[in-house]
């Protein structure tokens, strides 16, 4: 992001609150670019850079899992998960707000990941009709589940344009009809809220942002190996 | 047995109507949409034999023996294609990813054709030689050979 986008002015009683770390803020907008750089570099068949591309979005996605359950508060799926009871009293409009994903929200982020990590799965496997360009998984496969991989890989995609779609109107539908600048909370990491102030994020420390860097590209080298050394 | 089979009456005629048939089929020439079917399937082996040398040279330990296979069927596939693209066998004739600037444009498919050829010969000797960075360099060497065919004489994916 090059533009600096000012954090919401508070109106009378509100204040900013910290929501969204900086692992989660850089993860999001991470995954923003690598999905729009995977999207063209198929289209313009330039599949070396499709393939690191790929490995980007594997090493951001282990990453962000590992911090659904070691990171801070507001990133993880415990805290954020919920059944279809609190979905459907969230809907009805019984759900205070607290910072963190309310709980349709979290529904569309689990979604994302899956499809995401699904998506990324299938290209590993992938071949293409010329048996030219591969995954580096697909040593372990068919040429025919190559094929059916790249397939799945290609329909995948459509479904996640449509989720990817549905996020984004969504953070429209806040920002125009309820006044509330979601993408700025996930450039700058703070939201308004009125009094009594909700309680602020609980950090994750350094270590723990380490050793989860550590683990993504760990695994992600390894799996561009094809796991042979 | 086959001869025992052959010595019954009723299993004679069969016989005789297998070789009669054999002889036909033989004879007979492929219409378009066999040797458009043909050709499907001379390409679909000749990406499985790529995938293979591929699968090979990323190989930790890779088997020599299973790559210089693949790599001959590449070869083999390099020196074919010409016969894989008779007159009439274009768009006109049934369902293909077969552009017709292949027949429109003769001199430019066969210098496609021949960079392939060229470049084959490279990849089967590094598979011989057990050269695994020879068949990495090969590899994508034949590979651009076959995009670049593929750029001008082949539909795009649907």
């Amino acid at each position: 992001m090059t533009e600096a986008v000012e954090p919401p002015s508070p109106s009378a009683g509100a204040a900013l609150v910290r929501v969204w770390d900086v692992p989660t803020r850089v993860v999001h907008w991470s995954l923003v670019l690598l999905v729009v750089l995977s999207w063209w570099t198929a289209e313009n068949g330039h599949m070396e850079w499709h393939r690191w591309s790929g490995y980007g979005l594997l090493a951001l996605l282990i990453f962000r899992i590992f911090w659904g359950f070691a990171g801070s508060s507001t990133a993880r799926f415990s805290d954020f998960v919920r059944g279809p009871r609190a979905i459907a009293s969230h809907l009805r409009g019984g759900w205070t707000a607290a910072p963190g994903h309310n709980p349709l929200g979290a529904l569309s982020v689990v979604a994302l990941l899956v499809l995401l990590a699904t998506q990324v799965v299938l290209g590993l496997f992938a071949v293409d009709v010329d048996g030219i360009e591969s995954g580096p998984l697909s040593t372990f496969v068919s040429f025919e589940t190559g094929r059916a991989a790249a397939q799945w890989h290609e329909g995948a995609f459509d479904v996640l344009s449509w989720l990817i779609g549905l996020h984004i109107i969504a953070v429209l539908y806040y920002w125009v009809v309820k006044k509330e600048k979601l993408i700025g909370a996930m450039v700058h990491g703070k939201r308004a809220y009125p009094e009594p102030l909700p309680q602020p994020l609980r950090p994750a420390s350094a270590l723990r942002l380490v050793l989860g860097v550590v683990i993504a590209a760990g695994i992600t080298w390894m799996v561009t190996r094809a796991f042979q050394f | 047995m086959p001869g025992q089979l052959f010595r019954r009456k009723g299993f004679r005629t069969v016989g005789a109507a297998m070789v009669v048939a054999s002889l036909i089929a033989a004879v007979h020439a492929a219409t378009p949409a066999e040797t458009q079917k043909a050709r499907h399937e001379h390409y679909e082996e000749l990406g499985k034999a790529f995938k293979a040398v591929r699968d090979q040279m990323t190989a930790g330990s890779p088997d020599y023996a299973a790559l210089a296979k693949s790599a001959d069927v590449v070869h083999k596939a390099s020196i074919d294609q010409g016969k894989w693209f008779p007159k009439g066998t274009g768009p006109e004739a049934g369902k293909t990813r077969a552009l017709a600037e292949i027949w429109s444009k003769p001199a430019d498919f066969e210098a496609a054709q021949k960079m392939f050829e060229g470049r084959a010969p490279k990849l089967l000797a590094a598979a011989k030689a057990r050269d695994v960075d020879a068949v990495k360099a090969a590899f994508k060497d034949v590979g651009g050979a076959c995009k670049n065919c593929h750029d001008t004489f082949r539909s795009p994916e649907e």
